[in-house]
């Protein structure tokens, strides 16, 4: 029996297309490096070991920058038998488990595969969840782990890199080359083109890891069977459940009027820049889910 | 991990894995071993455990199984309760000296799930047994559950011993002597440990 709700051709469709603008990206750049003869392999020695760098320390760089450490079964029973089941149930090998002290409420996951896979909540979402937004939450760490975001991520983020650090090549060292056949017209132009690369790449990155989010989240809500448990999860962690009460929404409309854009479109500008979509949306497309559930 | 799987996971594209419920039936034969070659004999107890979802056919996958399962009661005079645990998850459990009865029932509520288009939120089915008390000693022996998979449609033991340890050196003597009769997982890591199996 094939459910309505397991299904998003949309959101298939843009990642779909986000990951061949990538690659058309990716493509171009390394046409036109090789039509203006640079000699490539320095760069990406330098580019390829750091990369490899972030690829397979990940998980440790990751626990280390953010302080987690790993935790037994008998030190978090609770957290551990939550991430036992939906592994379980989606049919996945049992990451390590971490914890963050710190009262920021906020959960992620690290590692290049799933059998290397790192799974960290802090002591802060820990104390203002309930079990069953925890659940919801570590249902979304594990989707991210099931769709290896890391690994797509990395290689998404290897153009980027590439990108930048062409642009500080050229930026620095480009006119010390003067020996060279090219003119500084020639490098001004790998110059220009690169960043402009690098801009592109950058907020289509940005866009695909949005679309990863969302998948995460639709993976969460398919896992545990319940949208509603990630979306009031979600609020709780944004603080948009504490802030509701609080906001005066007139005063906050005589402001926007003196505003050139005003907040509402200035929010929908920082979309293009952030990582995770906005709680609204997330929620929203949660919203959806449940009412496909039936 | 097959290529299929793989280009979901990269396309985001989330499934639960359907449950495998064809080789649950291979308990019947395998517990008439367990009891002869090992000692092991059926406490008259067993489970079924399935993930709640927020969702109408949920409910009525429910209301079907309570009403079967009452129906189904009369008829092999099976005890039967439905219970939520700490994790919200929800469980079948039966008490029958009958172990086909126990079987029967189990299989009943995995049916009813996978009808109703649920068989992904079927976590496992678990018929305990319990060891002979030690020589010399009164009382009981150890409890094993033998857990089912239904992700895997395989079988593993578990006994949980004190302070969340598991006695290891007898689940794998139980694989070493049952491999011949049970689909047995065959990956220990998949060997899911299950605290507070509540029967």
């Amino acid at each position: 029996m094939k459910r309505k709700w397991e299904r998003d051709l949309g959101l298939q469709g843009r990642m779909i297309f986000t990951m061949f603008l990538l690659a058309a990206v990716y493509l171009f750049f390394l046409a036109f490096l090789s039509y203006n003869g640079t000699p490539p392999v320095v760069m990406m020695l330098f580019v390829g070991s750091f990369m490899a760098i972030q690829y397979f320390y990940s998980d440790k760089l990751v626990l280390w920058s953010t302080g987690a450490h790993i935790v037994s079964e008998s030190e978090a029973p609770q957290l551990h038998g939550i991430i036992t089941r939906l592994c379980a149930i989606a049919d996945l090998p049992k990451p390590q488990v971490a914890i963050v002290r710190t009262q920021v409420p906020n959960a992620f996951a690290t590692g290049r595969n799933q059998n290397n896979a790192v799974v960290a909540v802090t002591t802060g979402i820990m104390d203002k969840l309930s079990p069953a937004e925890l659940e919801a939450v570590l249902a979304h760490e594990l989707t991210h782990v099931k769709n290896r975001d890391m690994a797509i991520m990395t290689i998404a983020s290897f153009i980027s890199t590439l990108a930048f650090y062409f642009v500080r090549y050229s930026l620095y060292f480009g006119d010390m080359g003067g020996g060279r056949k090219k003119e500084g017209g020639g490098i001004l132009l790998v110059w220009l083109v690169s960043l402009a690369v690098w801009a592109v790449s950058f907020l289509l990155i940005r866009a695909l890891s949005r679309y990863r989010e969302y998948a995460a989240d639709r993976g969460a809500a398919i896992i545990t069977g319940q949208p509603s448990n990630l979306a009031s999860a979600l609020m709780k962690i944004s603080g948009v459940m504490s802030r509701v009460p609080s906001e005066d929404l007139r005063s906050v409309e005589g402001m926007n009027a003196f505003f050139i854009i005003p907040a509402i479109s200035g929010s929908s500008i920082m979309d293009l820049f952030s990582t995770h979509p906005s709680v609204e949306k997330r929620i929203a497309k949660l919203e959806k889910i449940q009412q496909d559930l039936g | 991990m097959g290529f299929r799987d793989l280009v979901n996971a990269v396309l985001g594209k989330s499934t639960l894995p359907k449950a495998k419920s064809d080789k649950l039936f291979a308990m019947s034969t395998a517990s008439i071993t367990l009891e002869s070659n090992l000692g092991l004999k059926p406490s008259g107890s067993a489970g079924i455990c399935f993930k709640p979802i927020g969702a109408s056919a949920y409910d009525s996958a429910r209301k079907e199984i309570q009403e079967l399962l009452e129906y189904s009661s009369k008829e092999t005079e099976t005890e039967f309760r439905l219970e939520k645990d700490e994790f919200n998850f929800l469980w079948a459990i039966f008490k029958d000296p009958d172990f086909e009865d126990l079987v029967a029932n189990i299989n009943l509520v995995s049916e009813t799930l996978e009808e109703h288009g649920l068989g992904g939120q079927l976590l496992c089915a678990i018929y305990r047994f319990d060891s002979e008390p030690e020589a010399g000693k009164s009382g009981r022996g150890k409890t094993v559950y033998w857990i089912y998979n239904f992700k895997q449609g395989t079988y593993y033991p578990f006994i949980p011993l004190s302070g969340k340890q598991r006695d290891n050196p007898f689940e794998f003597k139980l694989r070493a002597e049952m491999e011949r009769e049970m689909p047995i997982e065959e990956n220990v890591e998949k060997w899911y440990p299950l605290w507070g199996i509540p029967f």
